[in-house]
């Protein structure tokens, strides 16, 4: 990922009149974007519903959530509501993915491209303090970290962005209807890096074996993973609340808890492009990206696939070719 | 405490179960099982440590199904089906194929040995290739012993 230009407020601007217009002319009934959450240290979700609202939206580094949770089938409320959301690189290929399965409706969407410099991983910035931080502000290169006792720490954005922005190949969105600024420039080299996982990759069995017993141990199921999810929409008809067939019991233990994310990670399977909504989502910092960034590795490898890079795509699992490379014997 | 010798995959074991593995086979109705079917009518040696779920085609196997044998404590899961081409229903083992290889290709990740799980194709008239398929993942089971310790 390239230096950050820090050209985040004129983007901001462009967010804003590109919402404020969309609501003024009733092509949207609410904007979903990004505000500031209960301090400066978070950005959160934001819904605006009116144009006078619409500078409580902000474009920062702090940016991470995918807004795209929103638009899963049955979520918009009210149902007929014509939405208008913002869209990271990454994001926008969540939104590519549940296009192509028709999944929301595309009539009703009004999409706004942000170009995207990279996210700053807010959870390892806020543990620089062992109290509570309080103010994180990127100015150019640098975090500059402020806790509840007004002391200030300096750290090199560079080392604090999130693992997967690091070797993002798509910070441009693939789909939108206007995009809020220029585009930034994309690595010319498009292969995929998996390096977070190489690590993990090259352990011995029994090693991974007893990390991931360790790490879905602490699972609590509070189901926070599939809810922030955007490509996981089952709902009711989840096969992890299920009694009837049994796949996941209600039990807590690691193997439950291992299997519960085995049926995420095989049910968006081709839709999930690691977004790492659900990464930021876990309460107990369970590393499910070994899981998903693993799960589209192997997915590139064998079929030479990307999720939600092209809207006229078939998704993978509903689709075959009798010449696919594996399996032959 | 008596013992049992497997002659087809040659080891010893007691009768009550200590040291024996569990391997399921997930077969499809048309080819592989009727190739399981065949090799016993035509009285070909095979191992016993081998249970059987007949589906209607390996495209109704869900990779849920095989994860969910792992974890109530098989270890080893072997899939078969007919061959790419020949399915009874013209295209269901070409599904099976995507979802089988991402498995396959997860399942390390979870610390699976590469020996635990192997899907492959036996027709209902490979009495012969059957009897080598079975008894050749078994033996790699075998060799691993019963899985202890597990996440999953």
């Amino acid at each position: 990922m390239s230096p950050a230009n820090g050209n985040y407020e004129a983007v901001e601007q462009r967010i804003r009149e590109l919402a404020r217009a969309a609501l003024e002319e009733g092509r949207v009934d609410y904007f979903i974007g990004w505000t500031t959450g209960y301090n400066e240290s978070e950005v959160i979700p934001g819904f605006v519903r009116s144009a006078d609202k619409v500078d409580d939206l902000v474009w920062n580094p702090l940016a991470a959530y995918n807004l795209t949770t929103f638009l899963k089938r049955k979520m918009p409320d009210p149902p007929q509501a014509k939405i208008g959301v913002a869209v990271k690189g990454c994001d926008s290929r969540t939104l590519v993915s549940l296009l192509q399965e028709n999944l929301v409706d595309r009539e009703r969407l009004y999409v706004v491209g942000v170009p995207c410099e990279g996210i700053v991983n807010r959870r390892a910035v806020s543990k620089v303090f062992a109290n509570e931080v309080v103010k994180i502000e990127v100015a150019g290169d640098q975090i500059n970290v402020t806790n509840q006792d007004g002391e200030t720490k300096q750290l090199a954005r560079e080392d604090y962005l999130l693992d997967h922005c690091r070797s993002c190949n798509y910070p441009n969105p693939r789909y939108f209807d206007d995009l809020a600024g220029e585009a930034v420039p994309e690595p010319e080299d498009q292969t995929p890096m998996w390096r977070e996982i190489e690590e993990f990759e090259a352990l011995p069995e029994k090693e991974k074996d007893r990390l991931m017993a360790e790490a879905f141990e602490k699972c609590i199921r509070c189901y926070a993973c599939i809810n922030a999810c955007p490509v996981c929409y089952c709902w009711d008809n989840c096969v992890c609340r299920s009694r009837q067939p049994k796949l996941v019991g209600q039990k807590v233990n690691a193997q439950e808890n291992l299997m519960f994310q085995m049926v995420h990670m095989f049910h968006v399977a081709g839709r999930c492009p690691s977004c790492g909504n659900c990464d930021r989502a876990c309460p107990v910092e369970i590393p499910l990206y070994l899981l998903h960034r693993k799960m589209n590795k192997e997915l590139k490898e064998m079929l030479d696939f990307e999720p939600g890079i092209d809207l006229e795509q078939k998704p993978v699992f509903q689709t075959f070719d009798v010449n696919d490379p594996f399996g032959q014997h | 405490m008596a013992q049992a010798t497997d002659i087809t995959t040659g080891t010893t074991a007691s009768w009550d179960g200590e040291g024996r593995v569990k391997v399921v086979g997930i077969l499809c109705n048309w080819c592989s099982y009727a190739g399981a079917d065949g090799a016993g009518t035509a009285r070909l040696r095979q191992p016993f440590d081998f249970r059987i779920v007949r589906v209607p085609c390996t495209g109704r196997i869900d990779p849920l199904h095989i994860l969910k044998a792992f974890e109530k404590g098989a270890d080893g899961v072997l899939v078969s089906g007919c061959h790419p081409g020949d399915c009874h229903y013209a295209e269901g083992n070409y599904y099976a194929r995507r979802k089988l290889e991402l498995l396959e290709r997860m399942l390390p990740q979870l610390g699976f040995e590469a020996e635990r799980f192997k899907y492959t194709w036996v027709s209902a008239s490979e009495a012969q290739r059957w009897q080598q398929v079975v008894t050749e993942f078994i033996k790699g089971v075998e060799k691993l012993g019963p899985r202890e310790g597990r996440a999953l």
